[in-house]
């Protein structure tokens, strides 16, 4: 009985949310995510559009929140960004050659071991596991690159996001980016 | 020492923060931090342990230590011991020999011991002096250092650890520690003063 309250108790929460930030934060990573995400859209529809090659995947989205929005967070890191796209992607594409794209276990288990393998190699990244379910849901353009999708549009569009956030966030005085490399 | 009684001679846990301190302390720093009050909380409370564990460790005899200690010889006279004791306004005096080899301390309570205080503190000599007529020091007259020292004496090494010291103040109940070489040559004491300074400097 006082195990059940207890598992309720925990459902109530105990700490606060952490504060909120001012207008310039929220400005200055607006910008970020404006200019990181643009860059791969120019990108996208200059070199590769017409071509069966993909750059922006929904994944970036989020990845822009962390390395343009909470720079600080071991998240949003160069290890974690680079580490958790990649080994997601190729969990993902690993799991739609093994499964197909049409069982329900085949999503779960791209997410699942995505973390599994994030946690394993301290690059836990969110942005991570949409990546690895974009490789399983991402339609007939995303499953016809294979094993490319580790490379383009994965890899290449986490080391562009990597550079503007590096050389975007150090413009900013109040900013430094990133805490650390590896 | 157990973790108990390092618990009641020492500070044992750091001094409580409010999600509130920490909420405004995250404030003061630009830009978003994604970890909780509470979370932070942990992290502070079990990162205190860790530094007052490994403080206890490092922090040694020979860092605590007063180098310049007044000291007596064994065939000193009572006396004078008391009137060095006085004048310095210090409790207890170590005794050395000849080679500067701790050989035993000597305490207030020694004195009030041999005068008749059985408790061996200042007030029940007083309580001595009131019942009886006038305060009698007659029985320790004429004798030296060596005849009231508390002998042999407990000493400890310069390389000791603070969690040892403070171990054996709570133990012995004593109020200083004469500090020895391996020879036993004295190279500093160590008080309560000195342990509640170093104590305060660690909260």
């Amino acid at each position: 009985m006082s195990r059940l309250s207890e598992y309720f108790r925990k459902m109530a929460g105990t700490s606060i949310s952490p504060p909120g930030v001012d207008l310039q934060e929220m400005l200055v990573s607006g910008l970020g995510g404006f200019v990181g995400i643009g860059l791969l859209a120019l990108l996208e529809s200059h070199l590769v559009a017409g071509t069966d090659l993909v750059l922006l995947i929904g994944s970036f989205g989020a990845s822009a929140v962390l390395v343009y929005g909470a720079v600080k967070s071991p998240l949003a890191q160069p290890r974690n960004v680079l580490g958790g796209h990649l080994l997601s992607a190729l969990v993902g594409v690993s799991a739609v050659k093994l499964l197909g794209p049409h069982t329900w276990l085949t999503p779960a288990l791209a997410v699942g071991l995505s973390l599994i393998l994030m946690h394993a190699t301290r690059t836990l990244h969110p942005p991570g596991g949409a990546t690895a379910l974009i490789a399983v849901m991402g339609g007939p353009k995303i499953q016809q690159l294979g094993y490319l999708y580790v490379l383009l549009p994965v890899g290449a569009g986490a080391v562009l996001l990597l550079a503007v956030a590096l050389l975007f966030n150090n413009l900013i005085p109040r900013r430094r980016y990133p805490e650390f490399w590896w | 020492m157990t973790e108990e009684t390092l618990a009641t001679a020492a500070p044992s846990g750091p001094p409580e923060l409010s999600d509130a301190d920490i909420y405004e302390a995250m404030k003061e720093i630009p830009g978003y931090l994604d970890i909780t009050p509470g979370s932070f909380k942990e992290v502070y409370r079990l990162a205190f342990r860790l530094a007052r564990k490994r403080l206890f460790e490092e922090v040694t005899a020979a860092h605590l230590m007063t180098r310049e200690v007044i000291a007596v010889r064994p065939e000193t006279p009572v006396e004078e011991v008391a009137q060095a004791m006085g004048r310095a306004g210090i409790s207890g005096v170590p005794v050395v020999d000849g080679e500067n080899r701790v050989v035993g301390v000597i305490s207030e309570r020694d004195f009030l011991q041999r005068m008749g205080a059985k408790e061996g503190n200042f007030m029940s000599l007083v309580a001595l002096c009131l019942k009886t007529r006038g305060c009698v020091a007659v029985p320790i007259k004429e004798k030296r250092a060596a005849d009231l020292m508390s002998a042999p004496a407990v000493t400890v090494a310069p390389d000791t650890p603070l969690r040892e010291i403070l171990q054996l103040f709570d133990t012995r109940h004593i109020n200083r520690v004469p500090v020895a070489d391996a020879a036993g040559r004295l190279q500093g004491i160590i008080t309560r003063g000195d342990l509640i300074r170093v104590l305060g400097g660690l909260k």
